[in-house]
């Protein structure tokens, strides 16, 4: 059987996410046995153009160009994954609203400037994707877990569970107990709770995790801070999620 | 050009080759992510931890260059534990990025092969090397900073955890294994085949509060301004073929990174490494020099912080600071400066909200330089063959290591 072909692509990003899969160092060489990768700007020259097995995008499409070759991409792979926060969820880039993109241009590179970004959004805004590989940036044991279920063949899982439960497991004090907001109990495991394990905010980076009590951590936070706050945490990297835009952001606007 | 995007480079960009008026443009694609928008309305503490999202390759430096700002707008001061550790933190990234961008993105160039990892079969020695580099450096960010990339114990003032001497031991003794590989890495780096060229550049780097900058022709005339000056001296300019800006420092094209840093502090064996300042290429030379050099250093720092207390107090904010400050970090690719205002009426201490930021960052300040030195090898390689020009301008694009996504931000 011939080795599936594979194609890494960045659209507008960090490109920490591709630094991750470099520092998986050992465990990369063993995956590039496995695989043909036919197309990867940063790690090579070498580059075809389809048809992919499975295609790996990294970044937030914000450039017409993007958004095109994000189609096209489509068309040309049976499987197509999100890498990391900023393709998953828009993450980072999407903190600036659309509708002061205009200010913020103008303000950083001054009135005749003909800007090339348009709007920060997920991949699933433009397309189907097949699954979503959450993180800012992306957590090494779980690229290796979900590419090895593809490779095998099976359809990967979902964590069905919350950081809080990993959180427990790392013996982390919980932060709202200490009245401090965190969005770990809606937040989809597999990060190991590490930011904070390092005494950081969780701000929600490995998405919302399928049965997200969010209303009820919404009724919690309010006790905690005020809806400025609450607004920052979720606006981090979840502000194009639904449940942002058709739950949170309504009550936030009540309570302001 | 066969390819859209330069291959092996940090994000997208392309040079334009007018073969019939000699002349060569670089072309920035990378969407704009506004930075320094997105900071406006943010707390101070989350400055750090937005900010390092600019680069995923020198996200360490970022984190830096935020906190350094954010502490000097609230008139804070680290405690010495905290200098250490956030110092050691900047080896272990310079190690980082360099060992990626050598490895990975440039060597390939010079030794014929496509990608980084086809090494492990075709010189797995050198591989060797690359990836116990790699291994260590990013266990040194990672002891101190939490994670490898994308710093998560990092605060205004100090460090919500700091490590415990056991994991300081343990890591020197890591380092001391892998001192030879970044021995190897420079001796290795000493043997290769640098393509002719010579170029008259501004060799910039910090010196403590200065930016210090000679020429590339003649690297004993040092000359100094003060980085509280760095908005004025570092002038920005827009292209319209590029979505990041073109710096020039003090109306010179600059050069900042590995190759200028060498050339300014003078921090090698000049007796065994001989290096040409007047050529970019020898900027690779610099990086594996650096890495050794960072190497020992991080050794000197752990040291250190071995032998005195570990202080794990967090410095708060003081009453009567100024809420305008300037953070300046020598990243892998050159320096890095933040400046931010803060809204003293809204928030308070580390929550204080932001009101402005600017962020000019290395590659931003290679960008002229890059052009200048490619319009040099289309001048100085006449008499080759298109595709070996462009084969030329390609790798010496690469071995100035940009990193196109911090250059647009």
């Amino acid at each position: 059987m011939s080795k599936p072909r594979v194609a890494i692509y960045d659209f507008t990003d960090c490109e920490g996410c591709e630094v991750e899969i470099i520092s998986l160092r050992e465990r990369l060489l063993a995956l590039e046995k496995r695989i043909d990768i036919i197309n990867w700007r940063l790690g090579q020259e070498r580059a075809e153009f389809g048809p992919f097995d499975i295609t790996i995008i990294e970044g937030t499409p914000i450039t017409q160009h993007e958004i095109d070759l994000l189609k096209s991409l489509r068309e040309n792979s049976k499987t197509l994954i999100a890498l990391g926060a900023c393709a998953a969820l828009a993450g980072i880039p999407a903190i600036v609203k659309k509708e002061e993109r205009e200010k913020w241009y103008k303000k950083i590179y001054g009135e005749k400037y003909k800007p090339r970004g348009l709007d920060a959004m997920p991949l699933s805004a433009y397309v189907k994707v097949d699954f979503l590989l959450h993180g800012c940036p992306v957590n090494g044991d779980e690229v290796v877990r979900i590419a090895e279920e593809l490779l095998s063949g099976k359809k990967p899982a979902y964590r069905g569970y919350s950081v809080c439960f990993e959180c427990k497991q790392a013996n982390n004090p919980c932060r709202i107990i200490d009245k401090k907001p965190c969005l770990g109990p809606i937040t989809q495991g597999g990060c190991g709770a590490i930011c904070i394990s390092g005494g950081s905010p969780c701000y929600g980076c490995f998405g919302l995790h399928q049965e997200a009590s969010i209303e009820a951590l919404l009724i919690i936070l309010n006790n905690l801070t005020n809806p400025q706050e609450i607004e920052r945490y979720f606006t981090m990297f979840l502000r194009q999620t639904d449940e942002y835009q058709n739950i949170i952001k309504p009550r936030l606007k009540n309570k302001k | 050009m066969n390819q859209e995007f330069i291959a092996r480079i940090e994000g997208h960009g392309n040079l334009k080759i007018d073969w019939k008026k000699n002349q060569v443009k670089l072309n920035v694609f990378e969407g704009e992510r506004l930075f320094e928008g997105m900071l406006v309305g943010r707390t101070a503490e989350e400055m750090h931890w937005i900010t390092p999202r600019i680069c995923g390759v020198c996200p360490v430096a970022h984190n830096l260059a935020a906190l350094r700002a954010a502490e000097n707008a609230l008139g804070i001061k680290p405690n010495k534990t905290t200098v250490l550790l956030r110092d050691l933190m900047l080896c272990g990234q310079i190690i980082q990025s360099h060992v990626l961008h050598l490895f990975f993105l440039s060597l390939p160039d010079y030794l014929g092969i496509d990608r980084g990892t086809e090494l492990a079969e075709k010189n797995p020695s050198v591989f060797k090397n690359a990836l116990a580099l790699k291994e260590v450096s990013d266990e040194i960010v990672y002891t101190v900073a939490g994670r490898s990339i994308h710093p998560i114990t990092t605060t205004i003032g100090g460090f919500h955890k700091i490590p415990s001497k056991a994991a300081l031991k343990n890591l020197l003794k890591k380092l001391e294994k892998t001192e030879q590989a970044a021995q190897k890495t420079a001796e290795l780096c000493a043997r290769l085949d640098y393509p002719a060229l010579k170029v008259d550049l501004e060799l910039t780097a910090q010196e403590n509060d200065s930016i210090v900058s000679v020429s590339s022709l003649n690297i004993k005339n040092k000359k100094k301004s003060s980085i509280k000056n760095y908005k004025k001296d570092i002038e920005e300019e827009v292209k319209d073929y590029s979505t990041a800006k073109f710096a020039k420092y003090k109306n010179k094209t600059m050069l900042v990174g590995a190759l200028a840093r060498l050339a300014i502090y003078q921090n090698y064996d000049s007796e065994k490494y001989q290096i040409d300042f007047s050529n970019p290429f020898y900027n690779n030379f610099s990086q594996a020099l650096e890495i050794l050099f960072y190497h020992q250093t991080a050794r000197e720092i752990i040291d250190k912080l071995l032998e005195a207390k570990m202080d794990e107090k967090i410095i708060k904010p003081k009453n009567n600071s100024s809420f305008k400050g300037i953070g300046a970090v020598e990243a892998p690719r050159g320096g890095l400066y933040y400046e931010v205002y803060l809204d003293s009426s809204k928030g308070s201490g580390r929550d204080t909200i932001i009101k402005s930021a600017n962020i000019i960052t290395p590659t931003v300040q290679n960008l002229t330089s890059i052009e200048k030195s490619s319009q040099a090898l289309l001048d100085q390689t006449k008499n080759r063959s298109r595709k070996e020009i462009e084969r030329l301008l390609i790798m010496l694009v690469r071995a100035y290591d940009p990193c196109i996504t911090c250059s647009v931000h």
